[in-house]
């Protein structure tokens, strides 16, 4: 294994966290971390497990992960950074150009269509989350977790609550150790 | 809203989702309903221009904390998305102690269904949201 310079760590983050929408990065990092002999595909798996058990976005998780690993805190920082930093700057521009276009009735008619396009969007990273436990080996307990959270959350509680309960609920019923 | 508590109210979503999309409901909950800073017609947008840029779903937040308190708004927002990523150092030591514990993989695996659970409601809202806009509009 080679250990990168930050900035050409910087550099892979960046361009690979950002040449994707909607997801399918972790596969192109996975690619050039193996190809440049950075990180191998063990080594790669564990970052993938700690990123989805980081709260927050795991694409990120896994950026800081990545970074630590290969440089310590400067490392981290600047995987984070450059995971994080272009999409952020993309959105803001496009969100300060649809405040000044708002007046306008086709602009107004095509964020209306837009609408209804991002609440298509969020139902598809619902399914996303859950789909790959649903075609796993627990589904009933898949679908016991769900009607738990659904049921916790019609009662009115916070979504925090319900991800504690949720937190509950899986720590108590817990799957077969791995073998 | 002060910058301070934005921070602190995004950080708090963000904090508790596992997923890009996760802290949606936490977000519509505390900027729309308990805070008033944030429409529902800003908050669709802000997933829409999250879910079609380049990079993490998650940077959603960037644009609600513009659409809040501007450019300065937007910096806080991408602090709070970024923050909690640094706790997968210390969970890189820890989690290589404690994943092959069933009873911690089962409380992680039941976070993660919840939280895609949770996206639901969000996103009947924002069709809701945008099919009342289509009568609107239509009806001048």
């Amino acid at each position: 294994m080679t250990t990168p310079s930050l900035r050409e760590l910087g550099w892979l983050v960046a361009r690979d966290v950002n040449r994707t929408v909607g997801g399918g990065a972790l596969e192109l990092m996975r690619r050039s971390l193996a190809r440049r002999q950075w990180i191998d595909e063990r080594g790669h798996g564990v970052l993938v497990a700690v990123s989805r058990f980081t709260p927050g976005t795991n694409l990120l998780a896994y950026c800081a992960a990545l970074g630590w690993t290969c440089h310590g805190p400067a490392g981290a920082v600047v995987a984070t950074m450059a995971g994080s930093l272009p999409g952020a700057a993309i959105v803001a521009a496009l969100t300060a150009a649809a405040a000044s276009l708002d007046r306008w009735p086709a602009v107004r008619a095509a964020l209306v269509v837009a609408t209804l396009v991002a609440g298509g969007l969020v139902l598809a990273s619902a399914w996303a989350l859950v789909s790959p436990y649903l075609r796993g080996s627990r589904k009933a307990w898949t679908v016991a977790s769900i009607a738990l959270a659904a049921a916790v959350f019609l009662a009115g509680a916070t979504p925090v609550r319900v991800l504690l309960a949720a937190a509950i609920w899986g720590a108590l019923t817990p799957g077969k150790e791995p073998s | 809203m002060s910058l301070g508590v934005l921070y602190l109210l995004l950080l708090k979503a963000t904090l508790t989702s596992f997923s890009g999309m996760g802290g949606l409901a936490q977000i519509r909950q505390d900027l729309v309903v308990t805070h008033a800073v944030l429409s529902d017609d800003e908050l669709s947008r802000a997933v829409l221009f999250g879910r079609s840029t380049p990079g993490p779903i998650g940077v959603y937040v960037v644009s609600v904390g513009y659409s809040v308190r501007g450019v300065a708004g937007a910096v806080v927002a991408w602090l709070a998305l970024a923050s909690p990523a640094f706790l997968a150092v210390p969970l890189l030591v820890a989690l290589r102690r404690w994943l092959h514990l069933s009873r911690v993989r089962g409380a992680v695996d039941a976070v993660v269904i919840a939280g895609g659970t949770l996206l639901v409601p969000s996103g009947l809202l924002l069709a809701r949201d945008a099919i009342r806009q289509v009568a609107s509009l239509w009806g001048g």
